[in-house]
C-alpha cells in the first residue's frame, strides 16, 4: 500500500525533519507534495528557498517520486522545467530511499552540481569553462527567483 | 509361411485396348512380373488395340505372391510414360487354389490405370495353372472369359485369411526377399486392386475398426472408425503381429556384397535385419509390400534403377515409399516403436531413412546433406533427457512443418492491399477471409503493381506490414522499457475502440507468416513470447517490459524489506483518477507482505504487471494467432526458437560485431579472445543468434549495426568481460549486453563452455 508508506514517511519528517529542507502535502491528496529547499550556504543559491512539488506514483515506492523545481534556478544539472537529473530518481531509484533522502541529494546537488552528466550542456559548459561566470549568472538568478 | 510352388500363367489376349493416338494403334505387348522379382515378357503384337499372344511362363509363387501384368506399347517404350496401357494386378491365392493340383483358372479382368493416371481401358485374359506339363487349349478358355461374366476367386464369404501373422506385408517379405535379392531385379508391382471386401485388400485384414473405401477419383482410402478419422495411408496391423517366417536361408546365402550383421541377439531377429540391410543398401525392392500410396508412381532411369515419383509434392526420390514402413517394421526389433512410426506418416521432403551398418536406423537430409540418428517426425519433447535435441531448432522446425495442421490447403489466398493504405486494406482482406482461406496458397498483389507473388511479394508484403502493424503511433504496440527495439503491447492500447480486433488480426497476420514460411520485421519482449507458450512468467522478464518496477522487486527480494515496504497481497491501480484496490490473491488486501511471503507477492506481482494490462490484448492476438497455428503445435519451441519461427534469424555480421565490442580485463589480441571470436564463426547463424539472445536478450539487432547496440540504460556496446573461473561457464548481463568470460586454457574448453552456456541456458539465470 502506497499510502501508507507515504503516511510513515510524513510521520517520519515530522519527527526528524532534515535540515534545510521540509516537505508535506499540498492538499488532501496524499500523493501530491510540496518541498522546499534552503540554498546551501556554501553555494550561489545560498539565501534562495527554493520550492518543489512531489508526485508519488500509484507505485510508490516500487517507482520513484517525481519531483520538479518550481523556482527557477541556474544549474547544469535542472532545465528551465525544473526537471532534475538525479540518478537516485531515475535508474538508481531504490524502494529503500524516502523523500528525506532525495531531498538532501537534491541538496548536495546544489553544492556539488554534476556537469559532466549536464541536462543543460550550455550552462555546464560554462560551469566548466568560467566557474566566476557561472557561479556570478547562478546568485543572479537566485536573486531574482528564489529570494 | 506358404511353400513354393510352380505354376503356368498364360496371357492369351487383350482387348479394347485405349487407343491414344488417332493415327495409329500400338504395338502392345505384356510384362509378367511377379513378386517384383520373376519377369517375363510377351512377344510384340503389331498395330492392334485387341492383341493376342497367347504365350505362357511359369513362376515360382506362393498364395501371397502377386501377380502383376502390365500391357506397354512396345513403340513408345522408351518414352517417358513407356506407353502405358494398363495394369492387372493378382494374388495368386486369390485365383487358384494351390493345394488343388488341378486348379485351373482363368480370368478376365479390367485393365487399371497406374498412378500417373493415364486412361487405360480394355480388359485382359489370362489363365493360371498349376505346372501339371500340359499346356492348357486356351481358345476355349478365351471364350469362356469374355462371354460370361469371369469367375474370380474374389471372397464372398470370409476373406481368405488363415491368421494375422501371414497377412501382413512384412512377413510375406522374407521368403520373397531373397528372389528379389537374387534376381535382382527392379521391377516393381503396381496397384493390385481385386474386389476385396471393404475390411480387407490384398495385405490381408485391415486392424479392426478400420474400414477401405474408394473416392470418386478412385483413390483408396482408409476410414479409422475408432477415431473418426481418414488417411491415405493403409493402416497396419499390430507390429507384434509381424512373425518373421521360418525360412530364411535364402536371405542369409543371397549374393549380395554386404555382409550380413552378426546376429548377435541370435535367432531371426538378425536375419531380419540383414534383409532389412540390403535392401536399405541396395535400393532393391520387394513385393508384397502392397501398393504404392495414392499419388505415388514407379519409374526408372536410364540405367533401370527404379525411382518414385510423388505427385501430391512433385519430389522424386530413390526410396521406395512402401520401404520405409518395412524398415520401420522391421526397426521394431531393434528397439523401435513401429506403431509409433508408422503412424507419423511420411518423412518431410528431401529426408531419406537408412540403415547403418549396425543395423540402427539413420536419417539422412538431403536439404542440409547431413545425418542424425533422430527421426525428424518424432517432437523433441519425446528427448527430455536428451538436451541438445531440444534446442535443435532446426530439426523441431522439420518436425513442425511436417504436420498436417501446417500443409498448404489446395487453392488460392488472394490478398489486394493499396501501399499507401497497406493498414487499413490489409486488415480488411485479412480478416475476410476465414482461416482455412489463409491457409491456401498465398497471392499478394499490391494494387496497380504487375509483381506475381512467387515469393518476393509476400515477403515484402509481410515486411512492409509489420512497420505498419507495430509502429508505435498506432497505439497498439509499444517499445520496450529496456531498449528501443523489441516491441510489447501496449497496456493503453484502449484509445483505439476497435483495438481487439486488431490485435485479432495482427495475431492473424504473424500466424499467417508462420504458417507461409514469411518473417515479420518485429520483435517481442521475452515475456510475450513466453505467454504464447504458456510459460510461467519469471522476475527476469518484467526487466524489459517495466525496467523501474524490476529493479525495485529485485531490491525487495535481496533486501530487509521491515520499515521500508508497506504492501499487502494487493495492487492499486489508477483507473481514470480514480484508485482501485485488486487483490493478487484472495484476501490479499488484508495479507501484509513479510520478509517470509515476500517471494510469492513478487510473484505474483510480476505476473500481475505483466499480464493483466494487456490481458484481453493478448487474448484477442492468441485467437487470431491460433487460427492458423495450432497451440499445441508451436509449445515444441522455447521462447528463443518462437522468436526465430516469426521473425527469422537475423544475418549476424561477424565482423560488425566484432568490431563493436569492448574488453574489460581482456585485450583484443587475448588468446581467449581470439579463441571466443573463432568460435563464433565457425557456428552456424541460429547459434549466433542464441549467442546474441545470451548476451543481449534478443536476437535482434539494430539497423545500423552493433554500434548502435541498446543496453537497459542507453546505448551500450557488446562487451566481453575477464571473469570466473575456467571450469565455469560463461556468464551473461543481459541489460548491459555484456559476458562474462572465464580465461579458458583451451579453444575445446572454451568452445565447449560457450556451447553450453548459449544451449543450456533456459530462460535467465543470470545474476
Amino acid at each position: 500500500m502506497s499510502l501508507k508508506r507515504i503516511n510513515k514517511e510524513l510521520s517520519d519528517l515530522g519527527r526528524d525533519p532534515p535540515s534545510q529542507c521540509s516537505a508535506g502535502p499540498v492538499g488532501d491528496d496524499l500523493y501530491h507534495w510540496q518541498a522546499s529547499i534552503m540554498g546551501p550556504p556554501d553555494s550561489p543559491y545560498a539565501g534562495g528557498v527554493f520550492f518543489l512539488t512531489i508526485h508519488f506514483p500509484t507505485d510508490y515506492p516500487f517507482k520513484p517520486p517525481k519531483i520538479q523545481f518550481q523556482t527557477k534556478i541556474y544549474h547544469p544539472n535542472i532545465n528551465s522545467n525544473g526537471n532534475i537529473c538525479l540518478d537516485i530518481l531515475k535508474d538508481q531509484w531504490s524502494p529503500a530511499l524516502t523523500i528525506s533522502k532525495v531531498l538532501l541529494s537534491i541538496c548536495s546537488l546544489l553544492t556539488d552540481a554534476n556537469p559532466d552528466d549536464p541536462l543543460v550542456p550550455e550552462i555546464a559548459h560554462v560551469y566548466k569553462t568560467d566557474r566566476p561566470k557561472y557561479e556570478a549568472t547562478a546568485r543572479e538568478w537566485t536573486k531574482k527567483f528564489a529570494i | 509361411m506358404a511353400t513354393r510352388t510352380r505354376i503356368r500363367v498364360r496371357v492369351i489376349a487383350a482387348e479394347g485396348l485405349y487407343k491414344r493416338d488417332m493415327f495409329r494403334s500400338p504395338d502392345p505387348f505384356a510384362v509378367i512380373t511377379v513378386d517384383g522379382s520373376q519377369t517375363q515378357t510377351t512377344e510384340t503384337a503389331k498395330k492392334t488395340l485387341s492383341p493376342r499372344w497367347d504365350q505362357a511362363f511359369e513362376f515360382n509363387v506362393t498364395e501371397n505372391s502377386i501377380l502383376i501384368i502390365q500391357v506397354f506399347d512396345q513403340k513408345k517404350f522408351k518414352k517417358k510414360d513407356q506407353g502405358f496401357l494398363g495394369v492387372v494386378n493378382i494374388r495368386v491365392g486369390d485365383a487358384i487354389n494351390l493345394q488343388d493340383r488341378t486348379s485351373e483358372q482363368t480370368i478376365a479382368e479390367e485393365l487399371k490405370r497406374s498412378n500417373s493416371n493415364l486412361s487405360v481401358s480394355g480388359k485382359l485374359v489370362i489363365t493360371i495353372s498349376h505346372n501339371t506339363g500340359g499346356s492348357q487349349p486356351s481358345q476355349a478358355r478365351y471364350q469362356a472369359a469374355t462371354a460370361p461374366p469371369p469367375q474370380l476367386q474374389s471372397p464372398v464369404g470370409p476373406p481368405p485369411i488363415a491368421s494375422p501373422s501371414t497377412r501382413s506385408a512384412i512377413n510375406q517379405f522374407p521368403g520373397t526377399a531373397s528372389a528379389a535379392a537374387a534376381a535382382g531385379s527392379q521391377q516393381r508391382p503396381a496397384a493390385p486392386q481385386r474386389q476385396f471386401s471393404s475390411f480387407e485388400d490384398q495385405l490381408g485384414r485391415l486392424p479392426p475398426g478400420w474400414e477401405r473405401r474408394t473416392d470418386n477419383f478412385g483413390r483408396t482410402y482408409y476410414v479409422d472408425h475408432n477415431t473418426r478419422t481418414t488417411t491415405w495411408k493403409r493402416p497396419t496391423l499390430d507390429s507384434s503381429s509381424s512373425a518373421r517366417p521360418a525360412t530364411n536361408e535364402t536371405v542369409v546365402a543371397s549374393p549380395l556384397p554386404l555382409s550380413p550383421v552378426p546376429t548377435a541377439g541370435g535367432g531371426g531377429a538378425g536375419v531380419d535385419q540383414t534383409v532389412a540391410m540390403q535392401m536399405a543398401a541396395t535400393g532393391a525392392t520387394t513385393s508384397g509390400l502392397g501398393e504404392l500410396p495414392p499419388g505415388w508412381e514407379q519409374r526408372f532411369t536410364p540405367e533401370g534403377r527404379p525411382y518414385y515419383v510423388d505427385h501430391n509434392t512433385r519430389t522424386t526420390t530413390w526410396v521406395d515409399p512402401r520401404r520405409q514402413q518395412f524398415v520401420k517394421s522391421f526397426g521394431a526389433n531393434a528397439g523401435y516403436n513401429a506403431q509409433r512410426l508408422s503412424a507419423m506418416g511420411p518423412l518431410p521432403s528431401g529426408w531419406e531413412m537408412r540403415l547403418a551398418n549396425t543395423s540402427r536406423v539413420y536419417f539422412v537430409d538431403h536439404n542440409t546433406k547431413t545425418t542424425t540418428w533422430d527421426d525428424p517426425r518424432l517432437p523433441s519433447s519425446l528427448d527430455q533427457n536428451v538436451p541438445q535435441y531440444k534446442r535443435d531448432f532446426r530439426r523441431k522446425l522439420v518436425y513442425f512443418r511436417s504436420q498436417p495442421a501446417l500443409r498448404i490447403l489446395p487453392g488460392q489466398c488472394h490478398i489486394k492491399v493499396r501501399r499507401e493504405n497497406l493498414m487499413e486494406d490489409s486488415y480488411r482482406e485479412v480478416m475476410r477471409q476465414t482461416p482455412e482461406d489463409l491457409k491456401k496458397r498465398l497471392m499478394i498483389k499490391f494494387d496497380g503493381e504487375e509483381g506475381l507473388d512467387y515469393g518476393g511479394v509476400s515477403r515484402e508484403f509481410f515486411q512492409q506490414l509489420s512497420h505498419e502493424m507495430f509502429n508505435p503511433v498506432y497505439c497498439l504496440f509499444k517499445y520496450a522499457s529496456s531498449d528501443n527495439y523489441t516491441l510489447q503491447i501496449n497496456p493503453d492500447s484502449g484509445v483505439n475502440p476497435e483495438h481487439l480486433s486488431y490485435f485479432k488480426f495482427i495475431g492473424r497476420t504473424v500466424g499467417l507468416g508462420v504458417f507461409h514460411r514469411r518473417f515479420l520485421d518485429a520483435f517481442f519482449v521475452g515475456a510475450m513470447y513466453k505467454m504464447m507458450l504458456h510459460k510461467k512468467i519469471v522476475l527476469q522478464d518484467l526487466e524489459s517490459v517495466d525496467s523501474e518496477m524490476y529493479k525495485s522487486l529485485c531490491w525487495m527480494f535481496e533486501n530487509d524489506i521491515t520499515g521500508i515496504i508497506f504492501e499487502t497481497f494487493s495492487v492499486e491501480v489508477d483507473h481514470f483518477g480514480e484508485k482501485k484496490t485488486i487483490d493478487l490473491k484472495p484476501n490479499g488486501r488484508e495479507i501484509e507482505v513479510t520478509n517470509e511471503n515476500k517471494k510469492e507477492f513478487v510473484e505474483l506481482k510480476t505476473e500481475w504487471i505483466i499480464s493483466r494490462p494487456i490481458e484481453q490484448q493478448f487474448k484477442s492476438f492468441m485467437e487470431g494467432f491460433n487460427e492458423l497455428i495450432p497451440e499445441e503445435l508451436v509449445q515444441v519451441f522455447d521462447e528463443k526458437e518462437l522468436e526465430l519461427l516469426i521473425g527469422g534469424l537475423s544475418d549476424i555480421d561477424v565482423e560488425d560485431w566484432k568490431k563493436h565490442t569492448d574488453y574489460r580485463g581482456y585485450q583484443e589480441s587475448d588468446e581467449v579472445i581470439q579463441w571466443f571470436w573463432k568460435c563464433v564463426a565457425e557456428w552456424e547463424s541460429d547459434q549466433r543468434a542464441r549467442l546474441l539472445q545470451f548476451t543481449t536478450g534478443t536476437s535482434r539487432i539494430p539497423v545500423n549495426g552493433f554500434k548502435d547496440l541498446q543496453g537497459s540504460d542507453g546505448p551500450r556496446r557488446f562487451t566481453i568481460e575477464k571473469a570466473g573461473d575456467p571450469d565455469q561457464l560463461p556468464k551473461s548481463h543481459t541489460c548491459f549486453n555484456r559476458v562474462d568470460l572465464p580465461p579458458y586454457t583451451d579453444y575445446e574448453s572454451l568452445k565447449k563452455k560457450l556451447t553450453m552456456a548459449v544451449e543450456e541456458t533456459v530462460g535467465f539465470g543470470q545474476e
